[in-house]
């Protein structure tokens, strides 16, 4: 690709996971009678809670560490767990916010060419996997941004990491 | 020590047994003599007393090798010779076995993993040296779910940092065009059914290329597309007597599996012979339909490289802007053609055959299922104030709160009831 092509690729992102403590012991069962929304899973032992605005669905354990799902931004992830800690505040649990990070972002991108993948494995060979019989996908793996690619003949790609 | 033996010369009753290497004897301790000599060689009935000591039991080999390890290494060694591997194959997947059980993740796997690793390590060592192998057929051999295979093998193909090469299509079909049980009359083969091996494989391999360049392989499990070829070509080499037989019945007749997608696979591939033989001015004016133009296969394969060519780059116009449209924002086809060639192949644009314009996967073809609505821009800074009200809407009222707690309690009731203990 040129550096001065003129084809924008519109990357868009659809999913960024996160995690953060509420340094307190969390009473699932009073989360589930008291709270609205909430599906409790008593034989893993979490509560999924999913938020309206933004987007979220929350897994909440006893420890008190909770993973956020859903969201499409950073921001987002950010603005929908405090929105869920604060909740959690007025149901009656000491929160506190904090080891707010992201772990993981899913961004899908569309290239405006097909690519016909065995080629591409074989140019490619130590970053690039590719098993038709299991995933219609070349799996590209770059070690130093902890990125993996999901790469289709049709020119979508899927970036997680 | 003995008791009662004399010696003959000095009449001492000093005899000791001692051996002569190998042989035993009786000798007089005083002055030497020997007195009685025991049997050099043996005799089979005595050998059949001996016990060999196996190389492995000798060097303690064994000892170091847990049980499950040394069942493990010995299902790698069947799995082989069932598959009849050469020897050198046997040894390479042994040691890739030894070598995925010093990790601790897979000696604490539990027992069906490591039957699956047995099919694994087989199947990297075959891939390592193009031996046409799939993963459908391990798993039928080691009766395992494909889903636990799948997680297995990429996970020991991480683990042991190894470079699978991708299957060979050519070799696949040779190998799998041979299982097909068509080669010879028998009572579940009729005589019109019959083929010769070396001609339909040469015009499956041609057909499976013709699939490969028009996109219908990539991305998608190979053992439809090359079921489907060999039924085109088994179908073209005798039209009259083979055309009334469906593609069921024909892996029927051959003793082969049919695959699921294979039928789509069909339907594909008629549809690019069709496209192809438009090219043609002598079937131009017959008319083809999909049934029809099986008989006129050989001369299509035959021409295959210009007519796909031509097929796909001189299409009609309302077909031309059908197709814009899945692509979206993206460049026109001539700038797609230049990036297929610079992208993803990474030669030079004038050596990679051009590709033609309007030749897209099958998937790109169709319609859209939903149309993706653009993202709505988002002003959220993550640090905003949350107020009050925005929370209450995730909390229940206490009044919610005992309604939620009598229904409950009634369904817990109702099903003491149902069930009564």
């Amino acid at each position: 690709m040129d550096a001065d092509s003129d084809v924008a690729l519109d990357i868009l992102i659809t999913n960024v996971v996160c995690v953060f403590r509420t340094r307190c012991h969390l009473n699932l069962r009073k989360i589930a009678l008291e709270g609205a929304n909430v599906i409790y899973k008593r034989d893993v032992g979490k509560v999924l809670m999913k938020l309206r605005k933004p987007r979220i669905t929350a897994t909440i354990w006893s420890s008190g560490k909770i993973i956020c799902t859903g969201a499409t931004s950073e921001e987002e992830a950010k603005f929908g767990a405090r929105r869920l800690a604060r909740s959690l505040q007025k149901l009656g649990f000491q929160v506190i916010f904090t080891d707010f990070k992201v772990v993981n972002v899913l961004a899908v991108c569309n290239m405006p060419f097909e690519i016909r993948l065995p080629e591409f494995t074989k140019n490619n060979r130590p970053h690039a996997s590719y098993e038709p019989e299991l995933h219609p996908a070349v799996c590209y793996r770059i070690k130093s941004l902890r990125a993996t690619l999901q790469i289709f003949s049709t020119g979508s790609i899927t970036v997680t990491g | 020590m003995p008791g009662g033996g004399h010696c003959p010369d000095c009449g001492s009753t000093e005899l000791v047994e001692d051996s002569h290497y190998s042989q035993s004897q009786l000798v007089c301790s005083d002055c030497g003599c020997v007195v009685t000599e025991g049997v050099l060689t043996t005799t089979f009935s005595d050998e059949g007393n001996l016990r060999e000591v196996t190389y492995s039991r000798s060097t303690g080999e064994n000892d170091q090798v847990s049980r499950s390890q040394q069942r493990g290494l010995r299902r790698v060694r069947d799995l082989c010779r069932v598959l009849q591997l050469p020897s050198t194959f046997e040894d390479t997947a042994v040691a890739y076995y030894q070598q995925a059980y010093r990790h601790s993740g897979i000696r604490a796997a539990r027992l069906q993993k490591k039957e699956v690793l047995v099919g694994c390590c087989v199947l990297i060592t075959c891939r390592q040296h193009n031996w046409p192998l799939t993963m459908g057929t391990i798993c039928t051999l080691l009766y395992a779910d494909l889903d636990v295979f799948s997680g297995t093998y990429m996970q020991i193909v991480k683990l042991l940092g190894l470079d699978v090469p991708s299957l060979c299509l050519a070799d696949l079909v040779k190998t799998y065009c041979s299982s097909f049980r068509l080669f010879q009359a028998s009572p579940s083969v009729p005589a019109t059914y019959v083929e010769d091996k070396e001609k339909m494989l040469s015009r499956t391999l041609q057909l499976v290329e013709l699939a490969d360049e028009t996109w219908l392989v990539t991305g998608r499990h190979p053992l439809p597309v090359i079921t489907a070829a060999t039924f085109l070509a088994w179908q073209s080499l005798r039209p009259a007597h083979r055309l009334t037989c469906s593609l069921a019945r024909f892996c029927k007749v051959a003793n082969v599996e049919l695959p699921c997608p294979a039928a789509s696979r069909l339907q594909e591939l008629l549809a690019v012979l069709l496209r192809m033989a438009e090219q043609l001015a002598w079937l131009r004016v017959l008319q083809l339909d999909k049934r029809s133009v099986v008989k006129h296969i050989g001369d299509l394969l035959q021409h295959r490289h210009t007519l796909v060519r031509e097929a796909f780059r001189e299409g009609p116009v309302g077909l031309e802007a059908g197709e814009e449209e899945p692509r979206g924002q993206c460049g026109g086809p001539g700038q797609g053609k230049e990036e297929v060639a610079s992208g993803s192949c990474g030669l030079p644009v004038g050596k990679r055959p051009a590709s033609p314009a309007l030749l897209l996967p099958p998937c790109m073809l169709k319609p859209p299922k939903r149309a993706c609505p653009p993202p709505p821009v988002s002003t959220v800074t993550g640090d905003e104030n949350i107020s009050d009200s925005e929370i209450e809407q995730y909390l229940r009222t206490p009044q919610e709160v005992k309604d939620f707690e009598k229904a409950q309690a009634a369904r817990q009731d109702a099903r003491s009831v149902s069930n009564p203990p």
